[in-house]
């Protein structure tokens, strides 16, 4: 680990926000490195963009603090902050060329002329529009516009960039091809960037770090794997991808074998300690669907194993969905490649649980 | 059996082939009946001017226009026209957009009052200005006599404050509508890449805006120059087109040189109605959705907030003023000269005669005008015929085309059997019936956009008939139209000077044309009471309007004309 990566460049400090009586951010504080991209993802209403908003300086917080490089910045308008915006509808200026719009701040900074030029030629190049400057904004696709949008707020190096919900108007595929530029781009230019967005599949695919919001709280930060692997509640588990939840007690541990049991409605299930687990705790199990297996005859020598039957199952090629019902518990379970072995609904099935599942603590 | 020998054909009478024929050609029918009644009631009184203006007994001629362009009065009579126009619009645009920046981008606290402020005019006709102008500047003003004040309120400089009072909201309207719309994410994109507020304003706000206060700037233009009542009050010797034409038809009977004045009058506006409707429709700049992002109000600048807040301040407090005036000398023997409080101005029965005579003249126009305009709206938005949209513009014409001339118009062409209107009161109705029927029109189409036609057509597989779902499903959908139409309708017709000062006769007499003449004889109380009386039963109806839009979500206050006089 290079020391740039442990350095905060932007801190967030108990930040509040009230729409009337309503409070949309409840005490927001994290840090953030530089040249890491964190993702702020949550459902509609959870506070993201009023955040970003005010990391930009178009929305005045209620209290906390918004530290840049060491000094406080949130009482200074967007004008006079080191952070540039991409919205999420581009804003771009529709009466201006797409080098007029790139220009724009340099020309603001009293560029030379030659200068203002070289630099935007640098930035179409960099975003890959050479040649497009002339170009009237309503004459670009999508994810040209998207692209000029990019350039722009480049354009005067912030130390932040803040990108919001920058993906949203494009269609599906363009949107992983600009997903995956856009992570190139930030990685080369090793520019601090925040971005938000409502989709957990993009949040996983593109962070360093995802900040998970919920009702104006941060409820994990983390990176995708940990978000993914090691949820701390069960918004989260739900949030970044389909689970089982699997209700039980623990009734033994075993420190020394690295092993504990949990006795739940379909049986004893036994797994790997995470966290400091004790006999007696209530507990959910988190079992995701690809991590199941499933087979038609039973397994040996594999713990964990229950039978059931098959209620629903979609033949999706690459994998298998299914649903299947144990002891009155309902699992949804996706069995990848699964070739000419695919389970008509009432076939008796296996069900295996690995034991290196993750553990929530019920209350 | 019966159908053995081939295909059985039913045979109907007459009667049933007549029912089917209407059934299935109704909205044809309809739409010609009503293109026969915009071609009478707007096309032919124009053309009657038209063709008074070019005839004289020895078959057409030119000399009438000829006089008109060589003899210095009348010339000077069009270029007073076009500079009050001119100087006019500029004003009202710089005003209007101080103020729909303040009340879209400015401190909360001040949104609304600002707000309602500059919207007052709107409930009283536009001469309410000069009558109130008298009060304050008169020979026998308040400012003149207490502070010696030498100002010759009587002539251009006159007419061009009135104007301007009277027609700020219908600017500020309009461009606070376009600037509500302007994405909020374009100012703050500029915002943070950099610029101060007063470039913002300059190279984005501005630029972007500039469709829609073009647009705004030709509809005040129009008004300005079609505006009668100001004009006459307080033109003084200063000739202008509107009045003029009052003066030569009224005053010395000449229905050629008056024919010649509206035609003269009416060029501008035709041909500012076709730059407006079909030139600047497609001049709009779009951008890529998203969510709507309320604007947030920021912290304006000195160097915007300062000259904004004054300039919006000033043309306020002149507008509260003006209505106090107008208010006080309602209830004072003579304002500045007698404040004796007295209730005599309230309770002149002329007065309430003229109230009573212009609501049972505007109920009657309300009524048949939502008719129509109802009707005109289903045949616009659902015939499938060719010449719809000829018949969508003409109908929407109407307030384009200056009143005097309408009203000259009905005189000529309403004169002699087979329709002779004269003197009646169905003339004094027709005609603000024709003139406001833009608003009733385009309410009535832009709710028929909102239902999808495969109601009515759902109605018709259900077994239907026209005049059926006409009646079951599309007239309870258009009812918040037809209503915003004869409210509207009634409204503007109460006030409205400029026609009717044409078409009044003797012993039936109009709230608005006892106002003008109370004013011109200078009996302000009055005048001022009557204008008074006018402003309740507008406000009032405005609450109705209010809370029909409240309710069925139909907003009538960005619809064209507002009250046009």
């Amino acid at each position: 680990m290079s020391t740039n990566d442990s350095m905060p460049v932007l801190i967030l400090n108990d930040i509040h926000k009230f729409y009337d009586r309503l409070e949309v951010l409840k005490g927001i504080s994290m840090e953030v490195n530089k040249g890491e991209l964190v993702t702020f993802v949550g459902p509609s209403g959870c506070g993201k963009t009023t955040l970003l908003r005010i990391i930009g300086g178009f929305t005045n917080l209620d209290s906390g603090e918004v530290i840049l490089d060491g000094k406080k910045i949130h009482h200074l308008p967007p004008n006079l902050r080191d952070t540039r915006i991409c919205f999420q509808n581009y804003a771009l200026f529709p009466h201006m060329t797409v080098a007029e719009n790139i220009s724009y701040g340099l020309k603001i900074k009293k560029w030379k002329k030659g200068k203002i030029q070289e630099r935007v030629e640098e930035l179409l190049k960099l975003v890959q529009l050479e040649g497009l400057g002339g170009r009237m904004i309503d004459k670009l696709s999508g994810g040209q516009q998207q692209r000029v949008a990019l350039a722009r707020a480049l354009s005067l190096e912030p130390k932040v960039l803040l990108l919001d919900e920058p993906l949203s108007n494009l269609d599906a595929n363009l949107r992983l091809t600009m997903r995956g530029e856009i992570r190139k781009l930030q990685e080369r230019l090793k520019i601090t960037t925040i971005f938000v967005t409502h989709d957990q599949f993009e949040a996983m695919s593109i962070s360093d770090r995802i900040v998970v919001m919920k009702e104006g709280v941060i409820q994990q930060v983390g990176s995708p794997i940990e978000i993914y692997e090691r949820p701390i509640n069960e918004f989260i588990a739900g949030f970044v991808g389909f689970v089982n939840f699997l209700a039980g007690v623990v009734d033994m541990v075993d420190i020394g074998f690295n092993k504990a049991t949990a006795s739940t409605p379909i049986g004893i299930i036994e797994f790997v300690p995470e966290r400091n687990i004790n006999v007696g705790d209530k507990v959910k199990l988190v079992v995701r669907p690809e991590t199941i297996n499933i087979s038609g005859s039973e397994p040996t020598g594999i713990t964990n194993t229950f039978q059931g039957e098959v209620e629903i199952g979609m033949y999706v090629g690459s994998l298998a969905k299914y649903t299947v019902m144990i002891k009155g518990e309902k699992f949804i379970i996706d069995q990848p490649n699964p070739r000419e072995t695919f389970f008509k609904p009432r076939e008796k099935v296996y069900l295996s649980i690995p034991g290196n599942i993750h553990v929530l603590k019920r209350n | 059996m019966a159908k053995a020998g081939g295909l059985y054909v039913p045979q109907s009478n007459l009667w049933e082939r007549v029912k089917t024929f209407i059934n299935a050609e109704l909205v044809n029918i309809l739409a010609v009946v009503l293109f026969l009644l915009l071609v009478i009631f707007l096309l032919y009184p124009i053309i009657a001017v038209l063709i008074k203006s070019v005839k004289d007994p020895q078959g057409l001629t030119l000399s009438y226009y000829f006089k008109f362009f060589t003899k210095g009065y009348y010339f000077r009579s069009l270029l007073n026209t076009l500079l009050l126009g001119f100087i006019n619009t500029v004003v009202c645009l710089v005003v209007g957009f101080c103020l729909a920046y303040l009340t879209t981008r400015g401190p909360l606290g001040l949104r609304k009052p600002l707000k309602i402020v500059t919207m007052m005019p709107l409930i009283a006709p536009p001469y309410l200005f000069a009558i109130s102008l008298i009060i304050l500047f008169g020979h026998n003003g308040i400012m003149t006599k207490a502070f010696g004040i030498q100002w010759s309120l009587y002539g251009f400089t006159g007419v061009v404050v009135a104007q301007t009072l009277a027609f700020i909201p219908l600017a500020y309207l309009m461009i606070e509508n376009t600037l509500r719309s302007l994405n909020p994410n374009l100012e703050e994109s500029a915002y943070d890449l950099g610029a101060s507020e007063v470039r913002i304003i300059r190279t984005i706000t501005i630029p972007l805006l500039a469709p829609g206060i073009l647009k705004a700037g030709l509809l005040v233009f129009v008004m300005t120059i079609a505006e009668f009542g100001n004009a006459a009050i307080l033109g003084g010797r200063t000739p202008f087109l509107a009045p003029d034409t009052y003066t030569m038809i009224i005053g010395e009977a000449d229905f050629e040189m008056g024919s010649v004045l509206s035609i003269v009058l009416i060029i501008p506006c035709i041909i500012i109605f076709f730059l407006h409707n079909y030139m600047l429709t497609g001049k709009k700049f779009t951008t890529i959705g998203g969510k709507p992002v309320a604007s947030e109000p920021r912290k304006m600048t000195p160097f915007v907030k300062i000259p904004f807040l004054f300039i919006s301040c000033a043309a306020g407090l002149a507008i509260v003023i003006c209505f106090g005036m107008v208010l006080m000398a309602s209830f004072t023997k003579i304002l500045g000269v007698n404040n004796e409080l007295v209730l005599t101005h309230i309770k002149n029965f002329d007065s309430n005669l003229a109230i009573y005579n212009s609501i049972k003249v505007s109920l009657v126009a309300a009524f048949i005008g939502a008719i129509i305009g109802t009707l005109l709206a289903y045949v616009i938005v659902r015939g499938k015929f060719f010449g719809r949209n000829f018949i969508e513009m003409i109908s929407l014409s109407g307030f384009a085309l200056p009143g005097t001339v309408i009203g000259i118009g009905y005189l000529l062409a309403f004169n002699a059997p087979p329709l002779k209107l004269t003197g009646g009161i169905m003339i004094l109705a027709l005609n603000c019936v024709f003139r406001f029927l833009a608003v009733g029109v385009e309410a009535g189409i832009s709710k028929l956009h909102q239902i999808n036609i495969e109601i009515e057509e759902a109605s018709s597989d259900l077994g239907a008939n026209f005049l059926t779902t006409f009646y079951k499903i599309v007239l309870p959908i258009m009812f918040p139209a037809f209503i915003a139409g004869f409210i509207y309708t009634f409204m503007t017709a109460l006030v409205s000077l400029s026609a009717v000062v044409f078409l009044v006769s003797p012993g039936f007499e109009l709230a608005a044309v006892r106002i003008f003449d109370r004013a011109v004889y200078g009996e302000i109380g009055n005048a001022s009471a009557t204008t008074m009386k006018l402003v309740v039963i507008v406000i009032f109806c405005m609450v109705i309007l209010n809370y029909i839009t409240k309710k069925t979500g139909f907003d009538i206050s960005q619809k064209k004309g507002s009250v046009t006089v």
